[in-house]
């Protein structure tokens, strides 16, 4: 074991946590691995998931609402992408101390690697997700050009920032109070529809609702995605920084907490 | 040069009635104040001073809740102390609780691999001792079957035969590890004694004093927390068998981590 005790500052904390990097990437795998043991399609559960989610909502809206499956197909696969991967992050990212206690009895490994290894799990289904609505999106909608794919490439990275950090938060809240698994997943269930994953965004307008769209802090995540892919453009500046803003306001909180709480997080486990 | 320092180290911990407090008891708890059970501080260490220096063999004793084992995790560098400082120099191994922390849907190879990651080492340095840790662990087959199949004695086994494959500077060890049957106590004996052989510091928590006096050359013996007398083996072994007996004769209970106050 080759960590020290003294975290006073953050870059040897990071050098830290680069050092037990092997450990927390087999963890990850593990945890991937250990998901889809014995069942007999494994990964593949993973792909087939958002494909039959997204085939259900589209039959029902197509056929209630006639919507135009060449857009509504990839709207809906791209909300379900960023909606799994934020909720989940909230929902595993609870248990994220709890699930690792043999460890932490064990070693002093830097705290921040157990969100970290929610979030990596998270992220891969994350990916397999983007790539299928990436596919759909090119049935549908057409080539978005080059400039919009590449805006993606730094959006992913916001989408890490921001669900380390909500692992990270939910992590610590349970932690100290245990109720808070519970509130969250009835959490998730109201955030759901106040969040346009797989209705259309216009429907919450055309009721004078569409302020529960511009408060709500997840949305700009989805409109990372969805403007390449669906409009073909590059995010909006303003999406862009509030996506940015969320994701940093948020990194802060986690950060400060996790400096905060960590020496002492040990005798509430 | 490995070396551990201890200054003035204290640790005080706070543990409530059922462990964690509800929203409710925490919301409730800020408007009513008094209805809520209070939590309690446990004093577990206070006023430690150590200099461990290379070469040295150090034992620590003491009656059960005198905090040797909280002293060892403090050293590890799991517990953070609340007030004082830790010193330390040299890669710290531990052996202690090794039976937890298994992976229990992987199998054995993945779990020598995580668990040898976990106490620093690169894939490289894993690939060239995975055969020896199997083969010490004598579980063959067994190694391809999830780990939530095995018995307890395999586990320690296993942990047992990963937790020693590696060349400690400070060791760090709590209790005698009994290993799996018979034959395998009579090896991870010997490995024991390599291991505590080759470590420029070993540091060990002990119930069998013949065993500290055998090991050790320096001693400490804690009490409440507290260091009751520190130094060389024989002397501080003969004064703890002393006390003990005269505390027997008296019909002393032994209380352990002194509950100091209801904290606010």
């Amino acid at each position: 074991m080759i960590f020290g005790s003294e975290n006073s500052t953050l870059t040897q904390y990071l050098r830290e946590v680069w050092q037990g990097r092997y450990f927390w990437m087999s963890l990850v795998r593990m945890d991937l691995r250990s998901r889809y043991r014995g069942s007999a399609l494994g990964m593949g559960w993973s792909l087939l998931n958002p494909i039959f989610m997204t085939t259900i909502l589209c039959t029902v809206f197509s056929t209630l609402f006639g919507q135009d499956l060449h857009t509504f197909a990839p709207y809906v696969m791209t909300g379900l992408a960023v909606w799994s991967y934020l909720s989940q992050s909230m929902t595993l990212g609870c248990l994220c101390f709890h699930q690792s206690e043999a460890y932490i009895m064990q070693h002093p490994s830097p705290m921040a690697i157990y969100p970290l290894r929610v979030v990596l799990g998270n992220c891969f289904h994350f990916g397999i997700s983007l790539c299928l609505a990436i596919l759909l999106a090119l049935w549908g909608t057409g080539w978005p050009g080059v400039l919009p794919l590449l805006s993606l490439i730094p959006s992913i990275g916001l989408f890490l920032i921001f669900g380390w950090s909500l692992a990270c938060i939910f992590g610590l809240m349970t932690v100290h109070f245990r109720d808070v698994k519970h509130l969250t997943e009835v959490g998730m269930q109201v955030l759901m529809y106040l969040t346009p994953v797989w209705y259309p965004a216009k429907l919450l307008q055309e009721r004078g609702l569409g302020w529960l769209v511009q408060i709500n802090p997840l949305a700009p995540f989805l409109e990372l995605i969805r403007s390449p892919l669906l409009d073909h453009t590059v995010p909006p500046p303003m999406v862009f920084g509030s996506a940015l803003v969320v994701a940093l306001l948020s990194f802060a909180t986690a950060a400060w907490s996790l400096r905060v709480r960590e020496p002492k997080l040990i005798f509430y486990l | 040069m490995a070396s551990v320092e201890l200054n003035n180290l204290g640790l005080t911990f706070t543990v409530r009635h059922d462990k964690h407090i509800t929203l409710k008891d925490f919301l409730v708890g800020r408007i009513f104040r008094g209805f809520t059970k209070k939590p309690m501080q446990v004093r577990a260490l206070s006023g430690i001073d150590l200099q461990v220096n290379k070469g040295e063999r150090l034992g620590i004793i003491g009656h059960n809740g005198a905090g040797k084992s909280t002293l060892l995790k403090v050293l590890a560098g799991i517990y953070q102390p609340s007030e004082g400082s830790r010193k330390v120099q040299g890669r710290i191994s531990s052996l202690f609780d090794i039976a937890l922390g298994f992976e229990q849907e992987a199998n054995g190879w993945e779990n020598i691999r995580f668990r040898c990651y976990l106490q620093g080492e690169t894939p490289a340095g894993v690939d060239a001792k995975l055969r020896e840790i199997a083969e010490f662990s004598e579980l063959g087959d067994f190694l391809n079957m999830p780990v939530r199949y095995y018995s307890a004695g395999m586990r320690v086994r296993l942990a047992f035969s990963i937790a020693t494959a590696i060349d400690p500077e400070i060791l760090l060890v709590d209790e005698v590890l009994s290993a799996g049957d018979l034959a395998f106590q009579g090896k991870a004996h010997r490995r024991m004694r390599e291991m505590m052989a080759k470590a420029q510091i070993m540091i060990m928590v002990s119930h069998d004093l013949e065993a500290a006096r055998g090991v050790c050359n320096q001693v400490l013996w804690l009490e409440h927390g507290t260091v009751r007398m520190l130094g060389p083996a024989g002397q501080v072994i003969d004064a703890y068998q002393g006390w003990a007996g005269t505390a027997q004769q008296r019909g002393e209970s032994n209380p352990g981590g002194q509950v100091v106050q209801a904290a606010a």
